[in-house]
């Protein structure tokens, strides 16, 4: 007979085995970070990181490049994900709980936006942003971005809404509550965890987005991480350590946030799950 | 209490969106002219090398410095993605004032009319400009680029570890096979549909040099017997395993750097990349040991956007770049490379760099890397040719049958 704790030891090994497999990029990256020209490409690989070059980080930041990045990357992330939940709220919304002509269109057409890969939009958005003034800011990539992932949003919005009672909605209106009352103060509320899921989902997009970004963008000082990082790789030279050095920067922000909202997306991975 | 949580979080999320509107009204682009000072934008992919790009930023600073009314910053478009990028721009009727492409983009471009004529702007007669190079920057009479910089293609060896550099190909070969050992490989090249742009240069010396082309300037001749030869040459090297496989340009240029990679078949402008990354390798340049002495040439005009709506500042810089002093500059900052006029090498240059007139030896028998004939064409004949090669290197067809498809599609491409 095994004894019980064979089992308790194989699971925390599996768990260590798949943490590791996450996490080992993240700290390749570091590592290669910190590593010096001689043992870049030694045939025995440097696997603990050497202090000693944590200058590269610090020369990162001197210049106040990767720092705007950074900031860019925040503020598009940031406006991606407010405005993103902000109209896929009423859309999720609307496709729930009403009826109307056309509504399993909506649904179809919604599922085929995300069918279209970004680089076939390039250029027609490209011609629409010219158009109206909004190539060149921070504003247009949120805009882009919001439209790429609010489908999405929208969808998983719905299907958190189809899932609550619709006698409280019903409760509330007895009150005297108004349509938009019931979505923010009954419905909003009761979809956090749904709520968050999708905030990583629009975050994470905006957050890695390139092609809109390396076009849509012409002044050095608004581009943001995806870019900047690529500005490295230089045609003929490319400061492999610096690189390294950036890109855990530039991941670091995604995981903070993503920690955040973890326990929120947890809980809407599993609501529903022990309804009775 | 939960009423008063629920209306902190509206107004919260109302002051975030809030935000995201004047995000989305005040994040607009600056125009293009303040306070009488005309500035441009000026893009070119080699802003971003190590070595090259600081001193090429500083370059242009000099012009800033030189006059007031207008003024030069560099575009920062990533490498990776220059191309495709300046040309989705320029096509939409935005993009840089002032863009260094490289041949096939500035073909295309230029078919496209995407780039300004620029006869009226530029009296080129006052510039003793180099022929060889200059002849491809005019179609139809039209001028519509000048040389920022031509750059030959040779031999890159590590003196240390190749004492006598290799004259022939089975020599070539030979000495990839011996270095590769352990963490040090003989030779590089790109091989990946990644780099679709560089692999194309990479066998283009292949081609011609085992006296192959892409055309007769007539009709394509990508599955003719010389090109095939050629090819099956970078294929043996590839399957000998005396490369670094699956690592792209920036890496393996990095292995060179540092002692790791015993030759490289290069332009010119990787002397000053190289020192940028390793001032103290010992390297050193030979003719590349092909059966038949013609290699690409990297041609790099310098053009002006059709839609810039300043034309003429773009000119003025141009103008500058073409004086004999900044043509001086211009070509010790690129290294090996030629710049758009005849210009001499300072005897400290030679001094220090003793094998640049290996490249400039070479400048008769280079051509620029497009398919004569089918300029225009030349970017979609690219991919076609490089997705084929890339798959038989990779074993899926055998060369021949690739070389056979890429025709077919190539010249249903071109009609």
């Amino acid at each position: 007979m095994r004894p019980p704790h064979v089992g308790l030891t194989l699971r925390i090994i599996a768990v260590l085995v798949v943490l590791g497999i996450a996490v080992f990029p993240l700290y390749w990256m570091f590592v290669t970070a910190l590593t010096n020209n001689s043992e870049l490409f030694a045939d025995k690989a440097r696997l603990v990181p050497d202090f000693s070059q944590f200058g590269v980080f610090i020369d990162a930041l001197a210049e106040g490049k990767a720092t705007t990045w950074l900031r860019n990357s925040l503020v598009i992330a940031a406006g991606t994900t407010v405005l993103s939940i902000g109209l896929g709220i009423p859309l999720g919304y609307a496709l729930s709980r009403f009826s109307f002509r056309g509504k399993a269109l909506v649904a179809v057409v919604l599922l085929f936006t995300q069918m279209l890969p970004e680089a076939l939009m390039v250029v027609p958005l490209f011609a629409l942003f010219r158009r109206f003034d909004l190539l060149d800011s921070l504003g247009g990539l949120i805009l882009v971005n919001s439209a790429f992932v609010l489908p999405i949003v929208a969808l998983i919005l719905k299907g958190a809404i189809d899932g609550l009672p619709r006698e409280l909605e019903e409760s509330a209106r007895v009150d005297g509550a108004r349509p938009l009352t019931v979505l923010t103060r009954i419905n909003v509320p009761l979809i956090a965890p749904s709520l968050a899921a999708t905030a990583v989902i629009a975050f994470f997009h905006a957050w890695n987005e390139y092609v809109f970004a390396v076009t849509f963008i012409f002044t050095p000082g608004m581009q943001p991480a995806s870019v900047g990082i690529a500005n490295f790789i230089g045609e003929l030279g490319t400061p492999i350590q610096t690189v390294m050095a950036v890109a855990f920067m530039f991941t670091a922000p995604a995981v903070v946030f993503y920690l955040f909202v973890q326990k929120y997306v947890v809980a809407g991975m599993t609501a529903g799950a022990v309804k009775g | 209490m939960r009423l008063h949580r629920v209306r902190r979080s509206m107004v919260a999320a109302a002051s975030v969106t809030c935000m995201a509107v004047a995000l989305l009204t005040g994040c607009g682009s600056d125009g293009g002219s303040e306070g009488g000072v005309t500035k441009l934008t000026f893009a070119a992919s080699t802003l971003g090398d190590p070595g090259r790009g600081p001193l090429l930023t500083k370059w242009l600073e000099e012009f800033n410095k030189s006059q007031s009314k207008v003024q030069v910053s560099a575009a920062a478009v990533p490498y990776p993605t220059f191309g495709q990028t300046i040309l989705t721009q320029m096509g939409s009727g935005k993009g840089p004032d002032l863009i260094r492409f490289d041949m096939p983009e500035f073909e295309a471009a230029s078919d496209a009319g995407l780039i300004a004529p620029l006869n009226d702007l530029i009296d080129v007669s006052k510039y003793d400009l180099l022929k060889q190079p200059d002849q491809f920057m005019v179609h139809d009479g039209q001028r519509h680029g000048i040389i920022f910089e031509a750059s030959n293609y040779a031999m890159f060896y590590n003196a240390d570890l190749i004492p006598k550099p290799p004259t022939n190909y089975e020599e070539f070969f030979n000495t990839a096979k011996s270095l590769t050992k352990g963490d040090t490989y003989g030779l590089a090249f790109r091989q990946t549909e990644a780099e679709e742009a560089g692999v194309w240069q990479d066998i283009f010396n292949y081609v011609y040099g085992f006296g192959g082309a892409w055309s007769d300037g007539q009709k394509l001749t990508i599955n003719s017997p010389a090109n095939l030869k050629g090819l099956q040459a970078f294929k043996d090297l590839y399957d000998a395993k005396v490369i670094p496989r699956g690592a792209d340009a920036a890496t393996f240029r990095r292995m060179f750097a540092e002692g790791k990679v015993g030759m490289e078949l290069n332009n010119g402008g990787y002397v000053t990349a190289t020192r940028g990354q390793n001032a103290d390798l010992n390297f050193n340049v030979a003719p590349i040991p092909f059966p038949v002495r013609k290699q690409g040439a990297i041609l790099a005009p310098i053009v002006i956007n059709e839609a810039s709506p300043a034309k003429e500042a773009a000119a003025t810089f141009i103008k500058w770049a073409l004086e004999p002093n900044n043509q001086v500059k211009l070509q010790e900052i690129l290294g090996a490379s030629s710049v758009a006029t005849v210009t001499k090498r300072s005897p400290e240059q030679l001094q220090k760099t003793p094998f640049l007139t290996v490249f400039d030896d070479l400048t008769e028998s280079s051509l620029p890397q497009i398919v004569q004939g089918f300029e225009a064409k030349t970017p979609d004949i690219r991919k076609i040719v490089v997705q084929n090669v890339v798959a038989a290197l990779q074993g899926t067809v055998d060369l021949k049958t690739a070389l056979d498809r890429a025709q077919q599609q190539a010249s249903q491409l071109v009609g």
